[in-house]
């Protein structure tokens, strides 16, 4: 740490990289928020619905029970979310850290070029493998993200630096020892960062997949039917929704590699 | 380094330099390793070739109750860190063979045959410093046990105690650089190849480094550290054998393309290797004259 800084340092804001207080630094971030929520107030836009409307669509819908209710589909959609994470997670570390085997690298390159096609475009094929419902949109989910994980996460492991492997190699490392300390373990922390970026991928996903398989309802089956019936104040208030859950989903991922990985942390600030 | 096998004499506590001033005329055994004929050509990016060695050959013999400590001095671009992966096994020459012993005999250098401490001293960054020194030695088959022994012995050693605990993010370059040669200690073997581990550090430190060489190096007469460095007097203060690495020159005076040794100096021979004190060695009027020469003389004409 150079010289302290108190916590309420506005002097900075305008230097590059200058010291702000941790004090300064949350007014910052309230006031950038304050400025669009005024912006929204004011209302430019004619087609967006004022603040009033979409607080009292959070409470209508808040109110609703079962199926037609935010609690409902808020949780269906998470736990859609949440799943397809994981399985995508898995999987694509396991494509991406197998890349490093030649026969393996074409099947990896073709899964990487997969991200450009729409996942829909599959729509029948997932619809003939899997049960509609729960296990389609998994499955569909799992694999639109897991194009852009592994394209992501193959990244990673082609930038480990030679030396790296040098050095395990001098020591006397077999293959398997080579792979464990040289491409697994150093990146995992990486890898954690890469499920978090492309977890936006997700929530863009989410909404298709979810609006084609209306059964089980969900934010995305949610936000087709009031978009249908032009309820414009609902729509928005799922999409703050969407929003809210992203944020304390990244935080959760920086929580989980500071946990996990600590030296990364520490590496990151040196 | 097998800590185990019986130690020569020479092993002793701080300065464990052998005893008494100046050591002549000591029997040289079987060689250890052997470089003969390598030639090292480059594809470039034009589609020439460039001729980074040419028909380097010298062989480092065991020294009766000694280590060896080998140097190969040239300027920068002879063609030292080609040298060294060479006789790393991290690359192939392109013609002739670097040999290294068995016990037995000579056979082709593998990788993980000589341990290499690399200039920029890497690490496994996701590893504390006990753990960069316990995983080599336990992926090369040792016990928990045996393993945590002796890198606590080594931290201890060498003033790295407090650093036991430490991401390698977090050490000070003499440190990052202690820890790095201590690792490619943790396997059993008994040569080491060493690039340009002078460059960037003040005098003390220097002087720091080549005692901490010469420490390790005496725990075992097969120990075999070769020195690769553009430092001419700390070469000399080192080393029980120089080898100059360089270019010869045509009558107008530029470069034909390939180093090879231009020049040795067994040090043994001239009085001034194995020398306790190390700052009392540099003011012998032979090192002097050495340093002298291959600075003045030899150096210029490479
Ligand atoms: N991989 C490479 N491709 C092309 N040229 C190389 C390569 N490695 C080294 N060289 C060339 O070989 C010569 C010797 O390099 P190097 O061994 O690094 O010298 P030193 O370590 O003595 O400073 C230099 O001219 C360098 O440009
Ligand atoms: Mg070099």
């Amino acid at each position: 740490m150079p010289e302290k800084t108190s916590k309420t340092s506005f002097r900075h804001i305008l230097t590059v990289y200058g010291q702000v207080g941790a004090l300064a630094r949350s007014s910052l971030l309230l006031i950038w928020l304050a400025l669009f929520l005024l912006v929204w107030f004011i209302n430019p836009i004619p087609s967006l619905p004022n603040p009033f409307e979409v607080v009292q669509a959070f409470g209508k819908m808040y109110n609703t029970q079962g199926s037609g209710g935010l609690v409902y589909n808020v949780y269906t959609t998470l736990k859609l979310n949440l799943v397809g994470l994981l399985y995508s997670a898995l999987l694509s570390l396991l494509i991406s850290y197998l890349s490093i085997l030649p026969i393996l690298q074409p099947f990896n390159k073709i899964v990487q070029w997969l991200r450009y096609i729409p996942i829909i475009g599959f729509y029948l094929v997932f619809l003939t493998l899997f049960t509609i419902g729960w296990p389609m949109k998994v499955a569909m989910l799992t694999a639109g993200m897991s194009f852009f994980l592994v394209t992501s996460m193959t990244a990673v492991i082609e930038s480990i630096p030679n030396l790296k492997y040098e050095l395990a190699r001098v020591l006397g490392y077999n293959d398997w020892q080579v792979f464990y300390s040289v491409v697994v373990r150093p990146n995992l922390p990486q890898m954690i960062d890469m499920v978090a970026q492309n977890a936006a991928m997700g929530w863009v996903m989410i909404p298709m997949i979810e609006a084609s398989n209306r059964t089980e309802g969900g934010i995305g089956a949610q936000l087709f039917a009031y978009n249908a019936t032009n309820q414009l104040a609902e729509v928005y208030a799922y999409l703050i929704i969407i929003g809210v859950i992203a944020i304390l989903e990244d935080g959760l991922f920086v929580l989980l590699k500071r946990l996990l990985f600590p030296y990364s942390v520490i590496a990151e600030r040196a | 380094m097998n800590d185990n096998q019986p130690q020569p004499e020479t092993a002793k506590g701080d300065n464990a330099c052998i005893e008494g001033p100046l050591v002549n005329g000591v029997t040289l055994l079987e060689p250890l390793l052997t470089l003969e004929d390598v030639c090292k050509e480059f594809l470039m990016n034009d589609g020439t070739t460039f001729v980074a060695l040419k028909n380097l050959s010298f062989t480092i013999k065991n020294i009766k109750d000694k280590p060896q400590i080998v140097s190969l001095l040239g300027p920068s671009g002879a063609g030292k860190t080609t040298a060294l992966r060479l006789i790393a096994g991290l690359d192939a020459p392109t013609s002739g063979c670097v040999l290294i012993t068995n016990g037995k005999g000579l056979r082709a250098v593998e990788i993980g045959d000589v341990g290499v401490v690399f200039q920029k001293y890497p690490l496994f960054e996701d590893l504390n410093v006990l753990n960069n020194l316990m995983v080599p030695a336990l992926n090369a088959g040792m016990s928990k046990a045996a393993a945590k022994e002796k890198a606590l012995h080594y931290l201890d050693e060498f003033d790295l105690v407090k650093q036991g605990l430490a991401w390698p993010v977090q050490l000070s370059g003499g440190q990052r650089q202690r820890v790095a040669i201590l690792q490619q200690l943790m396997k059993e073997r008994h040569f080491i190849i060493l690039d340009e581990p002078f460059s960037g550090l003040d005098p003390v430190n220097i002087m720091n480094v080549i005692k901490l060489i010469s420490r390790i190096a005496n725990q075992h007469t097969l120990n075999t550290f070769i020195i690769i460095t553009h430092d001419i007097t700390s070469a000399l203060a080192i080393s029980n054998h120089i080898y100059l690495l360089g270019r010869e020159r045509n009558e107008e005076g530029k470069a034909i393309p390939g180093s090879r040794v231009m020049k040795e100096y067994d040090l043994m021979q001239e009085g001034i290797a194995f020398h306790t004190n190390l700052a009392e060695a540099e003011d012998l009027p032979r090192f002097a004259e050495i340093r002298k020469e291959i600075k003045l003389i030899e150096f210029p004409k490479l």
